[in-house]
């Protein structure tokens, strides 16, 4: 364990600039979201999570995947790999989660080579959670509110330093490298980060049970609250464009001249155009869309995934929704119901 | 990631996002989470309405027709044409000769070089644009009772109130965040009251849902005010200390008893008494109204009637009381407040008044007629009667959104030369002698004013494409070579002028924009913006009760056409889809037209669900797949209007409200047959 001078953040953030592009949370005026350092004022010391997760850089809302020309007799194709080297510091253990859960979907039975290439690029700085907002409900997934894994060095909020954990050779390395900002952490350091973590998990206002969810999902596709919730739906798409898990997408073929561009974007299974391209939306209506949400990543994802829950706990979801369709009450009806 | 925060360029809610650029191309949306109205949250428009922009479809030079084809042409070619035509135009047939339409769709400051290009360089009045088919009868009817034309409330005040009553508006698909803000109401308490022949999301969600016949609105307000002073529930002191006409008004209603407003509204009389005494038991009451209310030969009297109501019970003037025509595109409310109108200069400044047109012919150092000029309707009739021999149109489709489209298309081929701005090759911009390549939102700076009267900044975040030209570029360029000269260097430039000749817009400039903008009135360059307007006292001084006596609609269903068509949105796609329809999220929901039929009536005529349907009135027929549905009252069809191919416009009627002139989009008589 190190620690870094937080008037040291900006100057190690920086020194990796040559090799790297950075990106962080950033004041957008009172906005919190990820962008280009250097561009907007770097945000440290906010609570709970930038409004959108680091996603984007991995699995862009819009990504050309690749240009294509037939000729009379043969084809042109040149694909458009991102191979940017990144650096994203001050992603949040739900959002380190999300990736995580990202590179099973994308990388492991079925290779996705443009998230690949992307992936392989990049490397993930956390950054802890001291408090957690209204809508947080890591903790009870297990998620957060500090993380344990997923990344590549982590970050806990000290006061005037950051204690710095190191996950992999990759985020070894970047200290290494200006190894003159860092100095070892004292046993005291480390304990305040272990209270600081018992602390954090007392600011929770939200959660929900797991294990009883578990137990009773399936028994739920009858329940009312589908039919109930949904019919407040404007299908804005909302909860699946913020989802840190979400990972449906949609191709377009955008023809220009001889050209055409074959372009994916991030879908929504809450649309009724949702897989149309298997000629319809097999759940005819809202009701049987939004049960899917919440049974994909309650019960589909952790069926196929060894477990895992494809959803990291961070509530983005529950703000973003301007009908105020909330997972968390979801889920406990699920539970108790 | 190149970050550019900006302002929708959809409906009137005026939510603000960032747009994400990488290579030159937008390629990520995000909401502004601390913007006022959006605060992190979008409708699917929003999110995913932007395609469009980068669509291969997109004009990027200027095109001139020569016999039935285009041909590309340089800027200077095509001025140099215009130039011509115009100035033979003129000469031959007078200013008057010419008509031009703005757009809602283009910034304050290209609305406000539009009326200054057509009053100052071709000499005309005759400027309108599309709130003449929306709100022109909000306008007339909200000036004459309160004094101003405009949303009373700020849209975070509906969260607030008690009652909230909907009628003729869609809230939840039209205005999605409005529709949030309602449903916020509801989850704090507040009781919703839904008038609307469809039973619309709202409608599920509302505590009174009342399905009246279209055009049946005055009948059935007059009846619930009816009831109010019926049962002394009325707001004496309100009455007394702000309003005047109010024994015009009790002598005008007491005629409605609820048996006759039942009668004539086919709403049933416990649910016209439960909606009057719902809406008088509360204080902090707030009237949603929009196009259900407007679109009609009796448009000026609903909305006068609306406020009527409000004032009868003194919910107007006081935080989370008000009137509030909810305005359906980006920046309608600012085409009319910078003057794109045919009788006002900018901040609703009269053409007619001598010295207003004296301070503007000083700014604008020419003479300015005075006669008002020609609305929509009047332009395109006017037109066939060789009156109007040429017209320029700026980011408007009237081949569909205008009412009896084989009419506009028989008008518009009439004229002797049309030039049409737009981003694509519309049904209009077909049948156009020049098209001009204008921009996106995304390529320019300017401001919207969204229906909350909220002056935004929409900020340029990529380069315009190909060879295509900002809207107030290509306006400023045109009127130099006619010969009156535009020199402007930035659209804040323009705004700065604005602000010097309108009074509502007095203290606005750039620099206090840039927090999520102002609303108007702002008079000065210290005074905070108006969050809700007639607060002490009415901007005429008295609020005018103004009773209307209830008159049918122009056109009512017979034995050979014995369905009333409305027509409307949907939440997918705007207004004629030259936009959305390119979008491949929004396109894949809705690719086509549909006719929404009551299930009983589709039964008795033989009609399956999805099955093609012929509907025909007197000006024309279409062919579409009907959705047969219990939320639509009997004998009632509704077809969205923005579907070129199955075009609702080619079966309404240009019947329109004597005062306003807007057309009865809601309701003809049309008669349905099989496919």
């Amino acid at each position: 364990m190190k620690i870094l001078n937080k008037s040291n953040l900006v100057p190690f953030l920086e020194g990796l600039g040559p090799e790297f592009e950075v990106v962080a949370p950033l004041y957008e005026g009172q906005d919190i979201l990820f962008g280009d350092l250097g561009s907007s004022p770097l945000a440290t010391d906010f609570i709970g999570k930038p409004r959108l997760s680091p996603k984007k850089y991995l699995f862009p809302q819009r990504e050309r995947l690749f240009t294509f020309n037939v000729c009379l007799e043969s084809i042109e194709i040149e694909a458009h790999f991102n191979e940017t080297k990144r650096v994203i510091w001050g992603v949040r253990p739900c959002d380190l989660y999300g990736l995580k859960f990202l590179d099973l979907v994308y990388l492991k039975d079925y290779i996705d080579p443009y998230y690949q290439a992307r992936r392989a690029n990049t490397l993930l700085l956390g950054l802890n959670c001291n408090e957690t907002e209204e809508s947080c409900f890591c903790s009870s997934l297990g998620t957060g509110p500090f993380a344990k894994e997923a990344f590549d060095l982590i970050f806990t909020d000290l006061g005037d330093v950051f204690l710095v954990e190191m996950g992999s050779k990759a985020g070894k390395k970047l200290i290494e490298k200006q190894a003159n900002l860092f100095t070892n952490a004292t046993t005291l350091e480390q304990v305040q980060g272990k209270l600081l973590e018992e602390k954090s998990k007392k600011t929770f206002k939200t959660s929900i049970d797991l294990g009883k969810i578990k137990a009773k999902i399936a028994a739920a596709s009858g329940n009312p609250i589908w039919a109930e919730e949904a019919v407040k739906c404007i299908l804005c798409g909302g909860c699946n464009w913020v989802c840190p898990t979400c990972q449906c997408f949609n191709v377009e073929d955008i023809k220009a001249g001889h050209k055409t561009q074959r372009v994916r974007y991030w879908d929504s299974c809450q649309l009724g155009g949702f897989t149309q391209m298997a000629a319809m939306n097999s759940r005819a209506t809202q009701a049987e869309r939004l049960r899917q949400r919440i049974y994909h990543k309650f019960s589909y994802n952790p069926d196929k995934y060894g477990g895992k829950i494809g959803c990291t706990g961070c509530g983005r979801c529950i703000d973003v929704c301007p009908v105020g369709i909330d997972i968390t009450d979801i889920l406990w009806r699920v539970a108790n119901e | 990631m190149k970050k550019v925060l900006t302002t929708c360029e959809f409906c009137g809610c005026g939510c603000n996002f960032y747009l994400g650029v990488e290579g030159g191309e937008i390629v990520a949306v995000y909401p502004s989470i601390s913007h006022p109205i959006s605060q992190g949250r979008l409708c699917i428009k929003g999110w995913q309405g932007h395609e469009y922009i980068h669509s291969p479809e997109r004009l990027i030079a200027p095109l001139i027709k020569k016999g039935n084809r285009f041909r590309e042409a340089s800027w200077n070619e095509a001025y140099q044409l215009i130039v011509d035509k115009f100035n033979q135009t003129i000469t031959r047939y007078g200013n008057d000769s010419i008509a031009v339409l703005s757009s809602a769709k283009c910034t304050n400051e290209e609305n406000y070089l539009m009326q200054k290009f057509a009053r100052a360089c071709l000499g005309t009045n005759n400027i309108d644009h599309c709130a003449r088919l929306c709100h022109a009868s909000t306008l007339i009817g909200l000036v004459t009772t309160f004094g101003s034309g405009a949303m009373t409330n700020s849209i975070n005040e509906i969260e607030g109130a008690d009652v909230i009553l909907i009628i003729g508006s869609n809230t939840t698909e039209q205005h999605p965040l409005i529709g949030d803000r309602v449903l916020r109401a509801i989850r704090k308490g507040a009781k919703v009251i839904v008038v609307d022949p469809r039973q619309t999301q709202v409608a599920k969600l509302c505590s009174l849902y009342l399905m009246p016949k279209p055009g049946s609105d005055v009948a059935l307000l007059n009846g619930m005010m009816n009831i109010i002073i019926t049962e002394g529930l009325e707001d004496k002191e309100f009455i007394a200390e702000r309003t005047e006409g109010f024994e015009e008004l009790k002598k005008t209603v007491a005629s409605y008893t609820p048996e006759r407003s039942a009668g004539i509204t086919g709403v049933p009389k416990e649910s016209i008494i439960e909606a009057a005494r719902i809406y008088a038991g509360s204080k902090k009451n707030i009237i949603i109204y929009s196009m259900g209310i407007t679109q009609h030969t009796t448009g000026v009297d609903n909305v006068m009637s609306c406020a009527n109501l409000a004032m009868l019970t003194g919910n107007v003037g006081k935080q989370f009381t008000g009137v509030d025509p909810l305005r359906g595109q980006n920046n309608v409310q600012g085409a009319c407040d910078v003057g794109a109108l045919p009788n006002v200069f900018s901040g609703y400044q009269a053409v007619t008044d001598e010295k207003i047109r004296n301070k503007f012919e000083k700014a604008w150092g020419v003479n300015l007629p005075s006669q008002s000029g020609l609305t929509v309707v009047e332009m395109l009739d006017s037109a066939l009667k060789g009156k109007v021999k040429a017209m320029y149109i700026m980011g408007e489709n009237p081949m569909v959104s205008d009412p009896d489209l084989n009419h506009v298309e028989e008008a518009l081929k009439t004229l002797d030369f049309l030039v049409v701005q737009d981003i694509f090759l519309t049904e209009t911009a077909s049948l156009a002698d020049v098209v001009l390549p204008g921009v996106s939102f995304a390529e320019k700076d300017g401001t919207f004013t969204s229906t909350e009267r909220r002056i935004q900044r929409v900020r340029k975040a990529i380069k315009p494409l190909g060879d295509s030209k900002p809207d107030w570029k290509i306006i400023s360029e045109l009127s130099s070579h006619i010969g009156y000269p535009m020199d402007y260097e930035s659209p804040r430039e323009i705004m700065d002028e604005i602000a010097r000749l309108t009074p509502i817009y007095g203290g606005i400039s750039y620099q206090r924009l840039e927090n999520f903008g102002l609303q108007w009135p702002c008079p000065t360059p210290d005074h905070p913006g108006t969050p809700y307007l007639h607060k002490g006292s009415f901007s005429r001084g008295l609020g005018k009760f103004s009773p209307a006596s209830y008159k049918t609609p122009a056109e009512l269903p017979d034995v050979d056409y014995p369905f009333i068509l409305t027509t409307g949105r949907i939440s997918f796609h705007f207004h004629t889809g030259t936009m959305t329809r390119k979008d491949w999220a929004l396109d894949r929901e809705y690719p086509k037209g549909y006719a929404e039929v009551n299930s009983e009536d589709a039964k008795e005529l033989g009609l399956r669900n999805g099955q093609t349907a012929k509907v025909i009135s007197r000006r024309g027929e279409i062919s579409l797949p009907i959705r047969s549905t219990e939320t639509i009252r009997k004998g009632v069809v509704f077809i969205p209007f923005h579907f070129a191919e199955a075009a609702a416009n080619k079966l309404t009627a240009a019947n329109v409200d004597p005062v306003a002139k807007i057309p009865e989009y809601k309701v003809c008589a049309v008669r349905l047959e099989k496919g």
